[in-house]
């Protein structure tokens, strides 16, 4: 035997690194005595190779049997034969002829530490009872699930050992017709079935990993399987079982992990003899979607010192029927559920109340799957709570474990590795810090692109129209302004021209118009066609944004920022206008508020806030100021303030648009004045023309000697006053400027007068009357 | 539109953010909520390194879908509404800005300050894991925070529309609770519902399912804290397989369609709509 190894070594050695010549392997084999070893150097030989006398083929590093795509790698026809430490690879893709690295047709094969890869099947087992298959790598060719074929499979093969092995990318490990196999430490991965099942009895499968295959473990029609220390994790093909049973006797389970399947153990007629029992005992069962799905019809499985942990549905019954026969407890010890509610008073670490899995939703789920769409939803929790709050609709309890544990049961199984915290908590760190960046620099932006330079510390406004704005031309004009409110007309028809140094009055009843005027030249409502308003050469209804950088305005309702301090809320503005915040100081100083600054607006008084809005107006120092019903929350003291405020910014040329009821708030500002009823302008005059024009007159009360009061009527009517007694004083209608006149009459007549006063109980809030 | 504009009005947002005291309650339950969330997810991690999606994480999305749209929706509902009821919107008008900036200055402001809320939550979640030496599922991470800011996005947006479309406060909280009662419960089932009375196929139900904003904010975290979204059953199936790669695509535009569909509608309203 030495003399022809050594010459194979030889013959071969000279073929090293390259392709050995063609049938030269196989010659050899051919030429081998039975028991004797041949050695395969480095190299790729040719496959397909056939094997006829008990034998060794023992590969060195590198060795490589190819098929070149065609038919089988290695075919073993003899019993006693090793094939050790190959390289196994291009088989043919025929399903029908079952292309396989290394079919076995005889017994007591062992292959062990080769590497298959680009194979169809890997290790293909006929008849070879009694086989070895360990410590291979196998993987499949780069096929659609359907077109792959087996691992590893075992066809009438009983007493065989698989172990060890890693099988990935092929399509299922099957063992069929085989009895007395046992299935150790192999590692399944991205398959379709990780191990298949078909009449085999008395197997065992320990300590194997089956992993991310569309099924980890398939069991059907076998007897006495003993499943000892396996994990089955993220099983997820369609039907995602981590084992499937069907009609199968006597499976006993003990210390398996299920986890992260869709269905961690699926029954199906399961046991199928109505004589056997089955136990599934010190099983973890975690996070998959369902850890026990049964058939209704499933009897006689009992389950003691599982844990059940975070399914998401613990046991589910698929379909309509009866379910029971089943036990969830074994001697006074149940299972550990991880959402059981109960208590154990007397500390022996079994649950004093009974555990029961009973959920509306879960059964409906379970009657039609379509609805596990809705699951985690809020509607799924308002389902179970309609459930449990009203006892009709609430479901019979799918399972009842009378003997729940209160801790989960320990098994031993291969620690996790994790992943580096590290990166995690960068990320998080980043997420922290990231938020507290993003609030700090969009939400306290500076200010330093408010204006382009600070030696000019105003907003410059641009003309739009060199020619329409010149010295003389209007800063406003208005023409054929209307708006209506449904069928009312508030503003008809108003035309008028405002120029720089010039201050106008709106004047009118409320509900004349001014303040509805108003809102339309600022653009805040759209006006009827045919209107133009035209801003510093800006129209209104086209530019309006341009047209406002032009205009301060103070509004009749002062509506601010209640909770912002005064300088802040001009700090905000000026940056709305584009104006640096040094000009906040200068504005809050011409409007007398420097010493309020850092007050908050509400607590401001009504003059302060009128003042305060007056600031934010003259924040862009614009050509052009308009106030609404401008002195309305102000004290006497207040609006004579306001006023010397209003008619320095005319001195300085700005144009002053105004709306008022105070007659002395017109005669003092402005120039002109527009006299608005029910939305039309119905007259224009100066100030002092107004109340002659309007015909408005004052109440004023007198009071005269007690005997003197006919008199005074008599000499006042004489005089052309409307004038009558009232108790003892009294009360004389005239003219806003004609006031002294009736003092003058009476005491001209003898008379003296002992006081006066003007009549507000008559005037009204307005003080005039028309 | 000029976007200096917008960020001024932004930054006003976010200062009055910070000092509303309802943001701040619901920035603090919201990191609450999140370290809970970590920490109960944790425990049943704890059994000798198993790990995965379980009732309690499940739970607590659960809970993370209810809180997040109701913090939007009711952060936003008054931002409009409240400021045109106290008259501030008709003098913010009156200065040199356009409808289009206020409304998207508003949604910047707040937008900023909800995802700053829930990226300190999150941040806060994520190192309490990463304290512990726990670190599986960084993308699911990820992607959880980005997808609950977008959600968070998109029912702000919604918000705007109706506190653009009312005129006081109080009727946009109103509304927006309605409507979040809608999407939270009522629209899922009524579809429910609807799929048991007209035999809805997986297709169909998959698609209306795709209307609800928290339905995809629910499917795509599912997708990536779950080892697979078909844990939602057959349509989802469906979903997996018909749409494959392109369903994390399909799911960030819808939710980003629920973005961009109530903010165009919201600024088509405000800018036509009377002030008052």
């Amino acid at each position: 035997m030495l003399r022809i190894t050594m010459q194979l070594v030889m013959i071969l050695a000279t073929t090293a690194g390259a392709r050995a010549q063609e049938g030269e392997l196989q010659r050899l084999i051919d030429e081998s005595q039975a028991g004797q070893t041949v050695r395969v150097t480095a190299g790729r030989h040719d496959g397909p190779l056939v094997i006829r006398r008990s034998m060794t083929l023992a590969g060195e590093p590198g060795a490589i049997i190819d098929a070149h795509e065609k038919g089988d790698a290695i075919r073993i026809e003899a019993p006693d034969v090793t094939v050790r430490g190959m390289r196994i690879t291009g088989t043919g893709d025929s399903l029908d002829r079952e292309n396989a690295g290394i079919v076995v047709l005889a017994p007591r094969a062992i292959i062990e530490d080769n590497t298959f890869d680009d194979v169809l099947f890997g290790i293909y087992l006929k008849k070879a009872a009694d086989s070895v298959i360990r410590r291979n790598r196998i993987g499949g060719k780069d096929l659609d699930l359907p077109r792959r074929g087996d691992g590893i499979r075992l066809w009438y093969s009983p007493g065989c050992l698989i172990e060890d092995n890693n099988v990935h990318d092929g399509r299922d490990v099957v063992i069929w017709f085989s009895s007395n196999v046992t299935v150790r430490g192999n590692l399944v991965s991205r398959g379709r079935y990780g191990l298949h099942f078909m009449y085999c009895d008395d197997n065992t499968l320990e300590n194997n990993s089956l992993q991310d295959n569309s099924v980890g473990a398939f069991l059907m029609y076998s007897r006495r399987l003993t499943l000892r220390g396996n994990r089955f994790a993220r099983n997820r093909g369609p039907s995602g079982y981590g084992i499937g049973l069907k009609d199968m006797d006597g499976v006993t389970a003990t210390g398996n992990v299920f986890d992260g399947n869709r269905i961690g153990i699926y029954f199906d007629n399961s046991p199928s003899s109505v004589d056997v029992q089955q136990h599934f005992s010190r099983n973890v069962l975690a996070f998959n979607d369902i850890a026990l799905a049964f058939q209704p019809s499933t009897k006689r499985n009992h389950f003691s010192e599982n844990t059940f942990l975070e399914n998401i549905e613990q046991v589910a019954v698929l379909g309509s029927g009866r379910f029971d026969g089943n036990s969830f407890t074994t001697d006074g010890r149940g299972n550990y559920w991880s959402d059981y509610n109960g208590y154990d008073r007397g500390g022996d670490g079994v649950g004093d109340v009974p555990y029961q899995a009973q959920s509306l939703f879960e059964n409906l789920m379970d009657r039609e799957p379509k609805l596990r769409l809705f699951l985690f939803s809020p509607a799924q929790q308002a389902i179970e709570m309609a459930a449990r709050t009203v006892p009709t609709i609430r479901p019979i309890p799918k399972l009842t474990d009378s003997a729940p544990l209160m801790q989960p049961i320990l098994i031993a199984m291969p620690q996790q590795t994790q992943a580096s915290a590290s990166s995690l908590a960068a990320v998080a760190a980043g997420l922290i810090v990231a938020s507290g960046l993003l609030l700090t620099l969009v939400g306290r932006g500076p200010i330093r692109n408010a204006t382009a330079s600070t030696a000019a510390p105003a907003a410059q406004f641009e003309m739009q129209d060199s020619e329409a704005v010149t010295s003389t031309a209007p800063l406003l004009k208005v023409q054929s302004l209307s708006k209506r409110f449904g069928r009312v007309w508030a503003v008809e028809d108003m035309s008028f021209d405002l120029r720089g140094g010039e201050a106008l009055a709106l004047w009118g009843d409320n509900g004349a118009g001014k303040t509805t005027a108003i809102r339309c030249i600022l653009g805040l409502y759209r006006c009827a066609a045919g209107a133009s308003i035209v801003i510093v050469g800006h129209d209104v209804r086209r530019h309006g944004k341009a047209a406002r950088t032009c205009v301060g305005y103070v509004p009749q309702e002062l509506a601010f920022y209640d909770d912002w301090k005064a300088d802040e809320l001009l700090c905000f503005f000026a940056r709305i206008k584009r104006v640096h915040k040094r000009r906040v100081g200068q504005v809050l100083a011409e409007v007398g508020l420097s010493d309020h600054a850092r007050k908050k607006v509400a607590a401001l008084s009504g003059g302060m806030k009128q003042r305060l809005a007056l600031a934010a107006a003259l924040l862009a120092d614009p050509p052009l100021l308009i106030l609404d019903e401008i002195t309305a929350n102000l004290d006497a003291a207040a609006r004579r303030s306001f006023l010397s405020l209003l008619q320095d910014q005319r001195r300085r040329d700005k144009a002053i648009l105004f709306t008022s009821h105070r007659l002395e708030e017109i005669t003092a500002l402005a120039d002109r004045v527009l006299v608005m009823q029910r939305g039309r302008v119905t007259a224009v005059c100066e100030p002092q023309q107004l109340a002659q024009t309007l015909g408005l007159q004052v109440g004023l009360r007198v009071w005269v000697d007690a005997a003197g009061l006919d008199k005074a009527v008599e000499l006042l009517h004489r005089e052309g006053f409307d004038a009558r007694r009232n108790g003892r004083s009294l009360s004389v209608r005239v003219r806003p400027d004609d006031k002294g006149r009736p003092l003058n009459v009476l005491m001209t007549g003898g008379l003296t007068v002992q006081d006066f006063e003007l009549d507000n109980h008559s005037n009204g809030e307005e003080g005039v009357t028309s | 539109m000029s976007v200096r504009t917008v960020m001024i009005i932004g930054r006003k947002e976010i200062r009055d953010a910070l000092r509303n005291r309802w943001f701040q309650c619901y920035a603090a339950a919201f990191t609450v909520l999140a370290l809970a969330m970590a920490q109960l997810s944790l425990a049943g991690t704890t059994l000798q390194g198993l790990a995965g999606f379980g009732r309690t994480t499940a739970a607590l999305v659960n809970l993370v879908l209810l809180f997040v749209p109701l913090m939007a929706l009711s952060i936003a509902a008054p931002s409009l509404a409240g400021e045109r009821e106290r008259g501030t919107l008709a003098y913010l008008l009156a200065q040199p800005v356009n409808r289009l900036e206020v409304l998207f200055g508003k949604f910047v402001g707040l937008g900023v300050s909800l995802v700053a809320a829930l990226g300190l939550g999150f941040g806060v979640a994520g190192l309490s894991i990463a304290a512990k030496g726990h670190a599986q599922g960084l993308a699911g991470f990820l992607v959880l925070t980005a997808m609950t800011m977008t959600l968070a996005l998109a029912m702000l947006s919604v918000g705007l529309l109706v506190s653009a479309l009312v005129r006081k406060a109080s009727v946009a909280v109103g509304m927006v609770i309605v409507l979040w009662l809608a999407l939270t419960l009522f629209s899922d089932l009524g579809l429910m519902g609807g799929s048991l009375m007209f035999r809805l196929r997986m297709d169909e139900l998959f698609h209306l399912a795709l209307l609800n904003p928290l339905e995809v904010f629910k499917m795509s975290v599912l997708r990536s804290m779950h080892a697979s979204l078909d844990v939602l059953g057959p349509a989802a199936t469906y979903a997996v397989q018909e749409y494959g790669r392109w369903l994390g695509l399909i799911f960030a535009a819808a939710l980003t369609a629920w973005i961009v569909a109530p903010m165009a509608l919201a600024a088509l309203l405000f800018a036509r709509r009377p002030l008052s």
